[in-house]
């Protein structure tokens, strides 16, 4: 095939990722928690799916401060004056795929799995 | 080709894939939406109840405006309820409801030999079960107690069909309590209402009695566990079931201490003395809420013996009892549903043959 016809084919690619892209994006998320952990303790809870429009909050812990930005549907570290910055470089998360830790300051932001199960991945308990 | 007909295959491709993506998102939406639960958790017949329906946003709200509904029906302490009613003055009209599990209780009476009888309230009262004002009554008040203790002398006859009244009529020196199936008939009752709503997965915890419609949604059963008896923060098992009831009776739910002496609320009918049957906890697997309400109750108070008897003499439902020495015994029909759990993964299992009788 001729060169221009691949430039085509990728052209098409290229338009449909990008539809699909917008298509899932503007889907109404399912129910997800974030779960804000400092020290172990869960210090604050957000649910992603109810957010409207994007905020911005500080978590001051004895260690430092963090910034956590909070959309429709994600949430992420914006900022930290930690030495390292490795809760920056994760970058947003979606899902309960991976959580945001911040260890010089025992911060950790964790998706929750969408799920009600009581205790031990029950449904429920009968007793 | 030339290049009209190339244009026009192009933007053929290009439509199709568009259109392939889209509807791949509309299902995810879709499916999405299917599987995304809506919990109501509230407070009713004494106890916390939780209704979790999938797909529909608004169905478990509406099962606790039907709990409600049955409870102000059905409750023995609210003096306005058909029960409450014909307690003080021994014949009355009653719902639809309230006749329907009138009905089943004494049909469960018969079928289990008076193992269950809502007239043995009185008995139940004179413990201070309902009142929490917890005493243990001497044999004599005991024993003339028990003489009003008899469920064939609860007359359902007058139903009318005419005018849609049916009546109900107790002996003067009776009371009655729904307490022991109430809670499987309103389970029955919501996932009757959510099936017509066309739900298709749903749970339901009645104060631990767990109904469920269909599978969860993507297919898989429904987890269950079973409380252990001995420590009720732990598990003895877990069964894996598709709509089915699953509802447990046990000593520790209720009872209270009298010098070092435990009393719980599951009464003997015949020796109006808590059940001393050597059982800890039946938990019964069934279709009908009503049923495994009724029968858990019954085989803690028969025992192991006679329950086994009483399984195999019917066909509709499953159980598991845990004796008190914390022995297990399951139904065969749980075989591969049933997994042992905590303290009691090592430990022997006993089959319960069925026998077709």
């Amino acid at each position: 095939m001729k060169t221009t016809d691949w430039i085509k084919i990728i052209g098409i690619l290229f338009i449909v990722s990008v539809a699909a892209g917008l298509i899932l994006w503007f889907l109404p998320a399912r129910g997800k928690t974030a779960n804000i952990y400092v020290d172990g303790e869960c210090i604050k809870s957000i649910d992603l799916t109810l957010v409207s429009e994007p905020y911005e909050f500080t978590v001051t812990t004895g260690d430092g401060v963090n910034t956590v930005r909070v959309e429709k549907g994600r949430i992420c570290v914006v900022s930290s004056d930690c030495p390292d910055k490795v809760c920056v470089e994760t970058s947003w998360i979606s899902d309960s795929g991976m959580p945001i830790v911040c260890l010089p300051h025992r911060l950790v932001i964790r998706i929750e799995k969408v799920s009600h199960a009581d205790d031990n991945g029950f449904d429920a308990v009968t007793r | 080709m030339t290049k009209f007909r190339e244009k026009r295959i192009r933007s053929s491709l290009c439509l199709g894939l568009l259109l392939i993506v889209f509807s791949f998102s509309a299902c995810e939406g879709a499916a999405g939406k299917a599987r995304t639960p809506h919990t109501s958790t509230f407070f009713a017949m004494d106890t916390v109840m939780s209704v979790t329906v999938y797909g529909d946003e608004t169905a478990a709200d509406e099962a606790e405006i039907l709990v409600s509904d049955l409870e102000k029906k059905l409750s023995v302490t609210d003096e306005n309820s058909d029960v409450a009613r014909l307690n003080r003055d021994k014949s009355a009209v009653v719902s639809d409801d309230t006749y329907n599990v009138i009905k089943t209780s004494l049909e469960l009476s018969e079928r289990t030999d008076g193992a269950i009888d809502i007239t043995v309230y009185p008995v139940v009262k004179a413990w201070g079960f309902t009142t929490g004002e917890y005493r243990v009554p001497s044999l004599e008040e005991l024993g003339e107690l028990l003489e009003t203790v008899d469920h064939r002398k609860v007359d359902v006859s007058g139903e009318n069909t005419e005018t849609g009244e049916n009546t109900v009529t107790i002996a003067d020196d009776q009371t009655v309590d729904l307490g022991c199936i109430a809670k499987g008939y309103t389970g029955d009752a919501v996932i009757k209402m959510l099936k017509e709503k066309g739900v298709q997965s749903a749970i339901v915890n009645l104060g631990g009695n767990v109904q469920t419609l269909g599978m969860k949604p993507g297919g898989g059963l429904w987890n269950v566990g079973i409380t252990d008896p001995f420590d009720l923060s732990g598990y003895a098992g877990s069964l894996y079931v598709r709509e089915k009831c699953v509802i447990t009776s046990g000593g520790y739910e209720r009872y209270f201490t009298s010098e070092n002496v435990r009393y719980h609320h599951i009464i003997d009918t015949k020796t109006g003395y808590p059940a001393t049957s050597g059982l800890a906890s039946v938990t019964v697997v069934g279709d009908s809420g009503v049923i495994c309400d009724a029968l858990s109750t019954a085989l803690f108070a028969l025992g192991l013996e006679k329950a086994t008897e009483f399984y195999r003499n019917s066909e509709d439902f499953e159980a598991v009892f845990i004796t008190e020495s914390g022995e297990l015994f399951i139904t065969e029909g749980l075989r591969d549903a049933f997994t042992p759990l905590g303290n009691y993964e090592n430990k022997k299992i006993t089959v319960i043959e069925h026998e077709n009788n």
